[in-house]
């Protein structure tokens, strides 16, 4: 048993905080004003290798390992959530769909620009009936030659913008359910396809969100990921990487509670009120108290979660507790520390208030908290021989 | 980073398991309405070196550490509140107060035969004017030649009745208040002048005596003054700082008996023709409770390595208190609602259950007094500094 | 006196559940732990240390995984330990064990007594003790319930016969099979437990050390397929105090529409 980071991590940890405080901290008020992608930023992040962070080297990664990686989002998390998501769904779920399932032959065309951050990669599964319920996918991808042809909508992609590499889930069997959804790679400019505009969005408005539309969109039948004998057996490789993406929202979460803690704890101590800092008040004391002691649980529940994925355990039922827990203690964490800025809280004059509209996103996407609370019962019960549905 | 428990952890776990399981939990209901743990289960329970855990063996200890007694505490109050409650209360701080500062000659004399269970240990801190508030002690020890003498009165006291030896704080030099003023002793229960006086009816953990004790012109050779004098204060808010992290670890081990009776219940109870696990509202529960469970668990070991590795862990272990007694607070009540008529039923143990937990929130340091530890270090950084 | 106590490390049951239709089982918990049988041995051999001195002489034949069952015996009280592991045992049956275990306990030597488990839980064999008191060449009692006194160069023991007990008195060396829950097994001590990991050596032997040749390790037995047992129509068991075993059955009852 060990907990300490070893002198690697200690510098990654080093070098994160160092690029999210000098890069991405200065932009963050600027990207939630101007409701923009950190385009700038991206590049700088690619340089650095921070775009295909746990990957293999041979398929342009940095190898740093699944804490390294959850280190990582947590910096950045710390001063930008939506830097931080346009990051992790391309990561996580976009390149990480490639790099457990795809073919050797798609990982090199198609992983490896997005792991050196040459393209944006982004994940759409999401439709207007299905979205936790990802069996009811109906974008549809009927067979035609060497070709799919795809038809349907899918809303709310986060990168839809941005991206270059799509990662698709349709339909190919209608009859079976999930059983029946195949993962497609889709470039960006595929004739027939479409990205829509960005959503207005409460926070993470530096976050593209777009719908997608595909109208009679050819995609060769090369670019089923994995390759033919991954055929609708899309809905298992959406499972795993979202297995991995539900533990990455948490380190994100675990960054945001972390930086809204900081800031109330500076806020707490310069602010006055009857003749001193209100640091003094127990009110506040007990925010700041609860606060740090559900990002220390927090914290190694990421870090043992990320370890149990390097380790090559299975670890759905953590991730979706990192994910549940991450995203209520960062909600909770952050009102506290907006109703502990008072009045200014509630001004754009302090971080705080956009961090306020963009952790409530963190109950909802990737699986709302409802969704993750079924994962870990379902789990639960399973081992005792119950099985459960939604 | 290596979260895997060392093989010899995991055996001891096991033999506590069994242990907790075979011998404790049959008579965990006899042991709350009789309101008295039997001394052969503890007698059992030291033959295992349960009644020492943390200590080295060079000291009658097991030598398991801090990670260790975590585990021994996880796996009693899983089982058997009240018995967790007189082992921590014996270990936990009663003999970790002469641990961290007793002398080699005090160690000998009460350390070893603590650490054995040959003797019970008690650690006395409250009165009826103070408790978190330790400075406002008023027992009184004054220098007799070799001697002191003293008197005062100590209340809420875990073991009072049961123990034969007691850590005990009292006032040397009242000009210097809990700064040089304040004397931690080891008194014998034996010594003329020592006695005890009333002992509380409770709520929960009724096995585990909650006991008066009363000095009057109590004589205690200077020898068993536990470090130096005047400085007991220090000596006691470390052994509290050991004694926080410990119940955590109690706290987990029944939030996780609360979170599996309840699977099972819920798996076995039905209405509306189909077992209550099928409705969300049940299955959310037994969600947040395991989510809560395994973010504490992390909480309290992490904790413990602190401990074993000799890194500073004040405010990690106010953390493991205060976020464990609310945790199982949260547990239990869960518990009681998915069981619910059942759950309110003395012939099941989960109304045992709550009764035993929510004294968790209240002893060793209430969690408002927690709170206050966990900020006050953090705006210690921060250079501003903070009164309870 | 020495006492030489072979041990099985076997897969924990508990960790497993197991699914007729599917016809599987599935591991939930991969725990290895001292087959219960042998604990019963183990028991009686620390019991005759205790009572009257001995060293006990813990051994095991099984893969690297198997030194924790050794570490266990060290803890409830076994002198020392020695585990038989070897790529040229993994295919051992009832005589390739017999073969592997007597030469061991013919290197250790010195022994007055063999006690030994009746049955292992997972093969159920049960051929063990038998063949390695005519492998070793000595008297044998089995299923003892109780061992009641060695000296003088004999071992008197109780075994269950019939309907009845029967007192038998061997020569020593002997070999004993200790029956199923003749006795309550200890638990290992805590401080024992961290030494046991910490201070304490297990020696290993492979084959070489035993001087034994692939010729003599070839097994008589193979084990072709596992199959489940018929189904059987089993109800739920209730247990606990009779009150609240008795609100289970009514409930049972009414969820069954009986009542």
């Amino acid at each position: 048993m060990d907990f300490a980071l070893d002198e690697e991590l200690r510098m990654f940890q080093k070098m994160f905080r160092d690029f999210a405080q000098n890069e991405i901290a200065p932009l963050a008020e600027m990207l939630d004003r101007e409701e923009r992608p950190p385009l700038e930023t991206l590049k700088l992040a690619a340089e650095q290798g921070f775009l295909g962070a746990p990957f293999l080297e041979k398929y342009g990664g940095s190898e740093i390992g699944t804490i390294g990686y959850c280190m990582m989002l947590e910096e950045i998390g710390k001063v930008c959530m939506s830097t931080a998501m346009i990051i992790e769904v391309h990561t996580s779920i976009a390149a990480m769909c490639l790099y457990l399932d795809g073919t050797e032959e798609q990982k090199q065309t198609y992983l490896k620009p997005l792991a050196q951050g040459e393209k944006i990669g982004s994940f759409a599964l999401t439709e207007p009936g299905a979205g936790s319920d990802a069996a009811s996918v109906q974008t549809t991808a009927v067979r035609d030659g060497d070709e799919y042809i795809l038809n349907g909508n899918k809303i709310w992609i986060i990168n839809g913008s941005i991206a270059g590499t799509f990662i698709v889930f349709a339909k190919t069997d209608p009859e079976k359910g999930a059983r029946g959804i195949t993962a497609f790679i889709v470039e960006k400019d595929t004739p027939g396809f479409t990205v829509g505009r960005n959503e207005k969005m409460m926070g993470l408005r530096g976050v593209p969100v777009t719908t997608l539309f595909f109208n009679d969109c050819r995609v060769p039948a090369a670019n089923i990921l994995g390759g033919q004998e991954k055929l609708n057996q899309g809905f298992v490789t959406a499972m795993k990487a979202l297995d991995y993406g539900r533990l990455s929202v948490g380190a994100i979460c675990l960054g945001v509670a972390q930086g809204a803690l900081e800031a109330g704890v500076q806020f707490a101590c310069e602010r006055e009120q009857f003749g001193g800092p209100i640091a003094l008040k127990q009110a506040i004391q007990n925010f700041i108290a609860d606060a740090a002691t559900e990002i220390e649980a927090l914290r190694y529940l990421v870090y043992h979660t990320a370890w149990m994925v390097d380790q090559g355990q299975k670890y759905t039922r953590e991730a979706a507790m990192v994910k549940l827990f991450g995203a209520e203690v960062a909600g909770r964490v952050v009102n506290n520390m907006l109703q502990t800025h008072g009045g200014y809280g509630y001004t754009k004059d302090y971080p705080i208030e956009r961090m306020y509209r963009d952790v409530r996103a963190s109950r909802i996407f990737e699986g709302t908290s409802e969704i993750q609370r079924f994962v870990i019962a379902a789990d639960i019960l399973g081992e005792k021989g119950l099985k459960i549905r939604p | 980073m290596d979260f895997t428990f060392p093989k010899e952890y995991q055996l001891l776990r096991r033999m506590v398991r069994e242990f907790a399981q075979n011998e404790a939990a049959p008579i965990a209901r006899e042991i709350d309405e009789q309101k008295e743990v039997p001394r052969a289960l503890i007698d059992k329970a030291a033959q295992l070196g349960l009644l020492g855990v943390p200590f080295p063996q060079k000291y009658g200890g097991m030598g398991a550490g801090e990670t260790g007694y975590c585990i021994v505490m996880e796996e009693l109050n899983k089982v058997c509140g009240s018995l967790a409650v007189i082992i921590g209360g014996h270990i936990g701080i009663g003999a970790t107060a002469i641990y961290l500062d007793g002398s080699e000659e005090l160690k000998e004399k009460y350390l070893k035969p603590l650490a054995r269970g040959e003797l019970i240990g008690a650690f006395a801190l409250t009165e009826p004017g103070a408790g978190s508030d330790a400075g406002a002690i008023r027992t009184r020890a004054e220098r007799d030649r070799d001697d002191y003498i003293l008197n005062g009165s100590k209340i809420f006291i875990t073991n009072g009745k049961l123990s034969d030896v007691v850590s005990l704080l009292a006032v040397t030099d009242p000009s210097l208040g809990v700064r040089g003023g304040v004397t931690a002793f080891v008194v014998e229960k034996a010594f003329p002048g020592f006695s005890t006086g009333t002992e509380e009816d409770k709520m929960g953990i009724r096995g585990s005596d909650t006991t008066e004790l009363i000095l009057e012109n109590c004589r205690v050779p200077k020898e068993n003054v536990i470090g130096e004098v005047g400085l007991g204060f220090v000596t006691f808010m470390k052994t509290l700082d050991l004694g926080r992290l410990s119940l955590g670890a109690a706290c987990l081990g029944a939030a996780q008996l609360a979170l599996e009776a309840s699977v099972k219940w819920a798996k076995m109870r039905h209405l509306f023709g189909k077992p209550i696990a099928h409705k969300q509202s049940i299955q959310f529960m037994i969600a947040d409770m395991a989510t809560e469970i395994e973010a504490l668990r992390s909480l309290v070991y992490r904790t413990a390595w602190l401990v074993d590795t000799g890194q500073p862990f004040s405010r990690e272990a106010a953390m493991c208190k205060l976020y464990g007694s609310e945790v199982l607070h949260r547990c239990v009540d869960r518990a009681v609602q998915i069981h619910g008529g059942m759950g309110y039923m003395r012939d099941y143990f989960i109304e045992l259950m709550y009764r035993d937990a929510r004294i968790t929130e209240i002893f060793e340091g209430t969690s408002e007094i927690q709170r206050y530890v966990i900020a006050s270090d953090i705006f210690r950084q921060e250079g501003v500094r903070i009164l309870p | 006196m020495r006492i030489i106590v072979p041990i099985k490390q076997i897969l924990d049951p508990g960790g497993m559940t197991v699914n007729r239709r599917a016809e599987r089982i599935f591991i939930n918990r991969e725990e290895y732990i001292i087959n219960p049988n042998d604990k019963n041995a183990l028991e009686e051999a620390l019991t005759l240390k205790d009572r009257q001195g001995a060293e006990v002489v813990a051994v095991t034949l099984g893969p690297e995984r198997a030194d924790d069952a050794l570490r266990e015996a060290l803890a409830m009280g076994a002198d020392s330990a020695f585990l038989l592991t070897d790529v040229a045992f993994d295919k051992a049956d009832s005589s390739v064990a017999t073969t592997v275990l007597g030469k061991a306990i013919q290197k250790i030597g010195n022994y007055d007594l063999i006690i030994a488990g009746c049955q292992a839980a997972d093969t159920g064999a049960g051929q063990l003790g038998p063949r390695l008191a005519e492998y070793l060449g000595l008297p044998q009692i089995t299923e003892v319930r109780q061992v009641l006194a060695v000296g003088d160069g004999k071992v008197r023991a109780t075994r269950r016969q019939g309907k009845g007990y029967a007192e038998i008195e061997a020569s020593l060396p002997a070999l004993l099979t200790i029956a199923r829950d003749a006795n309550q097994p200890r638990y290992p001590p805590g401080a024992r437990i961290i030494n046991a990991y910490r201070e304490w050596a297990v020696t290993v032997w492979g084959a070489s050390d035993l001087g034994l040749e692939a010729a003599e390790l070839q097994p008589l037995t193979q084990e072709k397929r596992i199959s489940f047992p018929p189904e059987r129509e089993f109800g739920v068991k209730i247990t606990g105090a009779p009150e609240e075993a008795a609100r289970e059955l009514v409930q049972h009852l009414k969820a069954h529409r009986v009542i």
